[in-house]
This record gives C-alpha cells, structure tokens and sequence, in this order.
C-alpha cells in the first residue's frame, strides 16, 4: 500500500510537470506562428466596432487579398478584432502581441516618441456634447452653459437646479459620467475640469449607451454623451453649447469645439502591404461612412 | 490494486491537485500584478482612506468607500434572500404535495441559469424608473435596488442547498414525531431545521460568495458613486463593479492597474476568510453539541 501511494505521487507530479512544460512551448510556439497576412487589432472598445464593421465588410467584398490588389498572393483575408482598452492597445502595440493598437484619447508625449517611426492613423473624433433630458427646464431657460457653471455643476460645487438659475425648480442636479480614467472621462478633463475632481456623488455609467440612456430616462440628469447619440435622439437629448459654442460640424472641424478625442491606429513599424491595402480602405468613403453610421465624426478627407 | 484502478485514481487525484493549484496560482498572479502598489499606498492607508482618484496628481487609492458598498449589497441581498429562501425550502421539503413540488423546483433551477447582465439590464430598466417614479427620487440607483435585484439571484442557491439538506436529515424522525402525535409544524421548526441548519448555513456561504462576487447586476444598479454609503437606499460602488468599471482603461503596469488588482485581491481575501470563518464556527459547535 505504501509503494503504490508513491507511485501515486511520483505519476500524478508527472503529469503535472507534462501539463506545465506543453502550456509553456504553446505560449513560445504562438509568439511566433504569427501569419503575415492577418492582421490583428487590439484596444479601445470604442473603435472596435467600427474595425469589426469595416473589416468584416472588406472580408465580404474582396474574400482574398489577390482581390484587393492582384500582386498579393491568393490567400484568404483574415482580420482580428478584440478590445481591452486604449491603454491595453498601446501596451500590446508595442510587444507585437497586435499589430495595430486601438487608442481612443490623445497620445502621451512618451507614446507619441514610441509609434513617431511606426504609423499613427486617425480616422475621426469622438466628440462629446453637454447634454440634459428634453423635459429639464433648463432647456426652455438657456442652452448655453459657460465653463465656470459646468466646473460647478460637475465638481459637485452645486447640488440643485435652482442654484444654476432662480426661476429653475428646486431639484437635486443628477450628474451622470463615464468610469473615471476611462477615455471619455480623461476627454473631459482636458477639455473643462482641467484637474478639479468630479463630484463624488456623481453616477459613473458603465457604457456611453448607459450614459445616454440615463439622461434620456431622467429629466434631472445632466451628462456628457457622445455626439452620436445625440444625434440618433435629436427629441430626447438636447446638447447644450458651452461658452456660446455648439456642438455644430462647423465648429468641431474648425477645432472651435474641443470636447473631443481622436480615434487613432498605432503601430512601432511602418504598415506592409497587406495592412497598408486595408488601412487605405478604412480611409476611404466606405470606412469613413462607417464611422460616421456608428455616431462618430469622420476625419477629414 | 488493478493497474487499471491506480491509472484512474492517479488521473482523478490530479485532476483534484490542480484545481487546488488553480486558487494558489490564482491569488499569487493577483498578488503580483498588485505588485508595488501595497507598498506605496499602505495596506492600513488602503483599506480605511476613502479618497479614490486615480487620475490625480498624485493618484489617491483607497477603498473604504467600495468595501462598505460591498458588505452593504451582500449583506442586504441576504437578509432579503434568507427568509424567504428557508421558508421556500421548507415549504418545499416538507408540506408542498409532491405534483407542485415537481412544478417548482426545475423552475427554481432555471432561474440559476438566467444570466446576471439579464438580471442587471432589467433592473436597470424596470426596478430604477420604479424606485425613481413610485418614491420621487432623484435617480433610483442605489444599494437597495442592487441588493434586492442580488436577493432575487442568490434565492434559488439557498432554497436548493436548504431544501437538499432538510430532506437528508434521517426519516426516523419525522416517523417518531407521526408516532408522537407532534404536529407537522413543530416538527418541521424545532426538529427537522435544527438538524439540517448545518447544510441551511453551508446555503447561505454559498450564497455571500455569489452576492459579494457578482459584478454586472451591481454595476448596473448601484450608481457606482464614490462616496461611503451611510444607508440602505445611498449610492455606492461595490469592488467588482470598480474593477469591471475601470480595469478595460487602466494602462497595465501603473499604479492604477496595481490598485484594481489590489482591490480583487482584497475581494478574493474577504470570500476566503468569511467561508473559513463559518467552517471554523461550524466546526466547534458541533464540537460542542
């Protein structure tokens, strides 16, 4: 009984030992049986949608790459689409576990040195709009808030609607924004708090769709959505101009509106041929329409 | 011992070794990734500061204030939960005819098997514009609304397990109470519970692991606001919800990243010492009896 409690241990620590070396050789093997003609994007859930729209598009139109230009081989296009986070694109853009990174907010100076050789592409701007319920009185007082009143209202400096404005009514003033440190929020903070904190009795949404959707259920709310929505509910959420500023097209391409943050691509290396063909199509009317279709405002052409 | 017995337990006692591995493996990757962040903030500084500002200059991380949203949810979806789900039980183990009994429990099963962002997006839709509407608040986002949503998810673990444990207590009793001439109601509240109270506690445990771990439900109704909650019906923002809400925009290796992994290593800790904690009690008082 006592042998046979050995051989026990000494075959179950074998097969343990097996099972650890084969997950080891599998991570080395897939580092480098990394096919060049995929191409695999990584990061921000915001652009997701749209590189999995596009690319599931391209997919569909040209089926192989010898379609797209005729001196690419015959092989099937195959591209990867998967989120985590800007930050998580940066990081992975840089040890190649993708080839391109998704980045959804402004570069640091760090980064911006890190991808200067490789390839920073914009294909639009996430702009956020001020914006309150249809029913919020303050629609029919003004639509015009200066940045001092929105500082106040989002820190928290004022709790009531009837503190922004005498004939408003006394009610409490529901501040509704992204999960701090999120892109959208980091977008704010440049563009108004520039460093006060946010109110910590403020309501931090999961999702902007959240977002929107809470402002558009409670007519007390006031937040930042993303211009999109705005525009896809024109009759329930009401965008409100800041410092005399509205969140026109006029004014966002003219960088008079600055509540807003690129959509970019990153790479440490120049494209190759199979990513530049399908970068240059992400560029071309029928990507950029995309972007627009999914409440973005395209880069200029 | 065959040689075909021994190839079977060694495979099967592998097996049991390395989902034993799996929480070690699990709470030293967490720990690492936590990394030099326990260093810098102080364990005590932590765990009793209240000020969360990741994007500060410097970045302030402390977590008093998801902690007590925590316990408030968990504990609150229990007390909801526990009435109900041991009458349920009982009602289900000893006086429901057995055709409803039938009826019953494969829909009870069911109910474990709706997903919990199904739980959250109704609750989000229906349970807050109630509470906003029926009680004149400003937005119905609060502890309660998580709690009772969580209640309604963790009711079909505890009825389940209490019901699976009152029916295992030995039929020798219920015979001796028939032959007693003991009404069916005693017997069922001073006999039968007092026996399987054991396996209705182990429900219970197996409950609070859910409740305090569940993360879409509570990040969809308890406002993840970040101040300390002082009642039932304030904001809060349970440690789930704050990992799940800001992990996809943590940068991985800053502080930021260190913290949220802090904060499941915290989460993780606080599951581990609540199951030892009952098992221990368990353990002396029937020591004791």
């Amino acid at each position: 009984m006592k042998k046979s409690k050995w051989v026990l241990f000494l075959v179950s620590a074998l097969i343990l030992g097996l099972l650890l070396i084969s997950g080891c050789a599998n991570g080395q093997n897939s580092g480098q049986a990394n096919a060049n003609n995929t191409i695999k994007f990584g990061g921000s859930s915001t652009l997701a949608p749209i590189l999995a729209k596009c690319a599931d598009d391209f997919t569909e139109e040209f089926k192989t790459w010898q379609n797209v230009d005729s001196n690419l081989p015959d092989e099937p296009i195959v591209i990867f689409v998967s989120t985590g986070g800007s930050g998580f694109g940066v990081k992975s853009a840089l040890d190649g576990t993708f080839d391109f990174g998704m980045v959804t907010r402004d570069l640091s100076a760090d980064e911006e040195v890190s991808f200067s050789d490789g390839t920073i592409v914009q294909l639009g701007s996430d702009v956020l709009d001020v914006a309150v319920n249809y029913e919020n009185p303050l629609t029919k007082v003004k639509t015009d808030l200066s940045i001092e009143e929105i500082i106040s209202i989002f820190s928290g400096e004022i709790n009531s609607w009837s503190e922004l404005d005498e004939t408003l009514p006394e009610r409490p003033i529901v501040v509704a924004v992204r999960d701090l440190g999120g892109g959208a929020s980091i977008v704010f903070d440049d563009a108004i708090m520039k460093g006060t904190p946010i109110s910590t009795g403020a309501l931090q949404l999961p999702s902007m769709g959240a977002l929107g959707g809470k402002i558009m259920d409670n007519a007390d709310t006031i937040g930042y959505v993303s211009s999109g929505l705005v525009n896809q509910n024109p009759d329930k959420l009401i965008p409100l101009s800041v410092d005399g500023i509205a969140p026109t097209i006029e004014n966002i391409n003219s960088g008079k509106y600055n509540i807003s943050r690129p959509l970019l691509l990153v790479s440490p290396q120049t494209p190759d041929k199979y990513q530049a063909a399908f970068i240059n199509y992400l560029k071309s009317d029928k990507g950029l329409k995309v972007v627009e279709d999914l409440g973005y405002v395209a880069v200029g052409q | 011992m065959s040689l075909k017995e021994n190839l079977i337990r060694i495979f099967f006692f592998s097996i049991a070794i390395v989902s034993a591995l799996l929480l070690v493996f699990i709470l030293f990757f967490i720990l690492k990734e936590s990394g030099a962040i326990w260093a810098q903030v102080g364990i005590i500084n932590f765990l009793t500061k209240s000020t969360w500002q990741p994007m500060a200059t410097p970045p302030q991380f402390s977590i008093l204030p998801m902690l007590v949203s925590t316990l408030w949810v968990a504990f609150g979806a229990l007390v909801i939960a526990i009435p109900f789900g041991f009458a349920c039980a009982i009602f289900l183990a000893e006086f429901a005819p057995a055709a409803l009994a039938r009826l019953i429990r494969p829909v009870l099963n069911m109910l474990t098997g709706i997903p919990s962002v199904v739980y959250g997006f109704l609750g989000a839709t229906v349970l807050i514009k109630y509470l906003e509407v029926s009680f004149d608040l400003a937005s119905g986002e609060s502890l309660f609304a998580a709690s009772l949503v969580l209640a309604l998810m963790v009711l079909p673990f505890i009825i389940a397990n209490s019901e699976n444990a009152l029916r295992s207590v030995a039929q020798e009793y219920r015979q001796a109470s028939i032959a007693l001439g003991v009404s069916k109601q005693y017997t069922a509240i001073r006999i039968l519970v007092p026996l399987a109270i054991k396996g209705m506690l182990g429900a219970v445990i197996l409950a609070f692991g859910r409740a305090i771990g569940e993360t879409m439900a509570v990040l969809m109704l308890a406002g993840n606001t970040l101040t300390i909650p002082f009642s039932w019906f304030a904001k809060g923002e349970p440690l789930p919800a704050l990992i799940a809400l800001e992990l996809g925009s943590a940068t991985p290796g800053t502080s930021h990243y260190q913290a949220l992994f802090a904060t499941g290593f915290v989460l993780i800790l606080i599951v581990i010492m609540v199951n030892l904690s009952i098992n221990l009690f368990l353990w002396h008082w029937q020591r004791g009896l």
